[in-house]
């Protein structure tokens, strides 16, 4: 599964790339994961299965959710919560959720 | 909040500020030389000179120029670019009739003083190298917007030169340029012509004149700072990255002026500008937008629940390096209406504490040097003010100020937060014991 993230630069969204690929390893998931800046989707988003957005920037997500569309990539905002707590499971299931 | 999300999404702001951004790579790496070139070393100079030859500094500028100074150049491009590839049409190209136009509505005219001449003359020939840098950057974002708008209209009313079958489409696709690229030429030489007969002489100097000028003087001052800082810590409550959505409008005046600032540095004058980019990222912001760099350390020193304390130990990396989404996420700051006074007020408060420092010359203004964003505290300071030790104490002043005003909010809130945890940890025992 390939999952990309994300973010103003694709740096606070980088921290919880490493947590997200420590909880797929964890789960004997295969997935890649990896973040971008909001301006550079565009030219990763044929890689991914899905893309999630840090909340921060959850005010792309209608910019987003048509370029999704047209690539038919499931698009969504990542949970504050999880988002601020790095919580890496927790994002990993919302984006396989997603994904199925 | 859907202002600001539209705000943020309009295509024209966003192609501004991701136009901009293109340029930032290599005005940090002119920074570098910049720096090497002035350090404030006694004996420098003269030791560099040894070294390196008499004309050791006027080498040493050549890649400023070609990096900072470009920065207009870099943006007529990168605006284009950008606003096209949002629109879905042909991005390169577009960027590519930008830069042409840019280049049409600049007199390719610089002036000269001959030796022994007391009058200035003006030189034919030679594009003003002056003009292609931050003095530069509002015609290049008037031009890159008017003939994107332009090549987009033309390419939707479908005119274009249409070649017949059986010619091979890259063929066709090199002509698609042809027609709109040519009206924009044709309509910005008719503007250059026209102005030409006014006493402005040149676009550069009705921008400026008109545009430039009045919005240095909004942006540029401290009240049109704490209003700008005041909304993007009210963006940020709400969660959303308030300085991207208001640097949008504000990057062009605060670069311009680190650019005036720069010119100043390099020539050894004094420094116009206190408010410039780095102003905000290096002495407003540490830690990240809300100075939140303090309110981590409280969380190291003094949190007593368990959620502070991890988040604390989470938030301590990034925060060196001015990255504070686990924190406005976490703790959270977002929707936090205790937090929100400190995380408001912080910012504010060192843009008045380094303004004043810097204005009755206490500190070192920002000498126009761009660094890295993510430059930690104390050395950012150093270096953003070409090197003078107070540029880190007005920061180490700052992060003192930040600490003391976070510290009673954020007591408050770990106190909340530690009951949370007691009340959520007694059931449980409750329940262990009945077992």
């Amino acid at each position: 599964m390939n999952i990309l993230l994300c973010c103003a630069a694709g740096m606070s969204t980088s921290l919880l790339v490493t947590k997200m690929e420590k909880a797929a390893e964890a789960q004997g998931l295969t997935a890649k994961i990896w973040a971008v800046s909001a301006d550079a989707v565009r030219n990763h988003i044929d890689k991914a299965d899905v893309l999630l957005l840090g909340p921060q920037v959850r005010y792309l997500l209608p910019q987003m959710k048509k370029l999704g569309e047209e690539k038919n990539v499931p698009v969504d905002a990542i949970n504050p919560v999880h988002y601020g707590t790095c919580n890496g499971p927790e994002v990993l299931k919302f984006a396989t959720s997603l994904v199925n | 909040m859907p202002v600001a999300g539209r705000l943020a999404g309009q295509k024209h702001l966003g192609a501004l500020r991701d136009g901009i951004a293109l340029a930032m790579p290599m005005i940090i790496i002119g920074s570098v030389f910049l720096i090497l070139g002035y350090l404030p070393f006694p004996h420098y100079a003269e030791f560099m000179a040894n070294i390196f030859g008499e004309q050791w500094l006027t080498k040493l500028m050549y890649p400023v120029d070609a990096t900072f100074n470009m920065m207009g150049l870099i943006a007529a491009f990168g605006i284009a670019y950008r606003l096209a590839e949002k629109y879905g049409i042909d991005a390169i190209t577009s960027g590519v009739i930008s830069l042409c136009a840019f280049l049409l509505a600049t007199p390719f005219n610089v002036p000269f003083t001959p030796d022994g001449a007391k009058e200035m003359v003006e030189v034919g020939g030679a594009i003003p190298v002056a003009l292609m840098g931050s003095k530069g950057l509002f015609v290049a974002m008037l031009v890159a917007m008017f003939s994107t708008e332009i090549y987009r209209f033309i390419v939707a009313k479908d005119i274009v030169i249409k070649m017949p079958d059986g010619v091979p489409p890259a063929v066709s696709k090199a002509f698609v340029a042809l027609i709109p690229g040519f009206v924009v030429i044709l309509l910005v030489w008719l503007l250059r012509l026209w102005v030409e007969n006014t006493h402005f002489a040149s676009l550069h100097n009705i921008v400026g004149d008109l545009l430039g000028k009045p919005l240095g003087v909004l942006g540029g001052s401290l009240g049109g700072s704490l209003v700008a800082i005041f909304l993007v810590q009210l963006l940020w409550s709400a969660g959303l990255h308030g300085m991207n959505i208001v640097s949008g409008v504000m990057d062009p005046i605060w670069l311009g002026a680190t650019g005036e600032n720069m010119e100043a540095f390099k020539a050894g004058h004094e420094l116009p500008n206190i408010i410039t980019k780095q102003f905000f990222d290096v002495f407003v912001n540490m830690g990240g937008s809300g100075a939140t760099f303090m309110l981590v350390i409280a969380m190291l020193l003094f949190a007593r629940s368990q959620q502070m304390k991890q988040l604390g130990r989470l938030s301590i990396g990034p925060g060196i390096f001015m990255i504070n989404e686990p924190v406005v996420f976490g703790t959270p700051l977002v929707m936090n209406p205790l937090l929100i006074v400190p995380f408001l007020l912080t910012p504010m408060i060192n843009a008045v504490v380094t303004y004043y420092g810097m204005d009755l010359g206490l500190v070192a203004k920002p000498a126009g040097i761009a660094i890295p964003w993510t430059t930690p505290p104390i050395i950012g300071g150093f270096l953003a003010t070409g090197g003078h030790i107070s540029g880190s104490v007005i920061q180490l002043v700052n992060l003192v100020i930040d600490f003391f005003v976070y510290l009673p909010f954020f007591i408050m809130w770990d106190k909340l937060k530690k009951k949370e945890e007691l009340a959520m940890e007694q059931p449980v025992q409750e329940t262990e014991k009945t077992e």
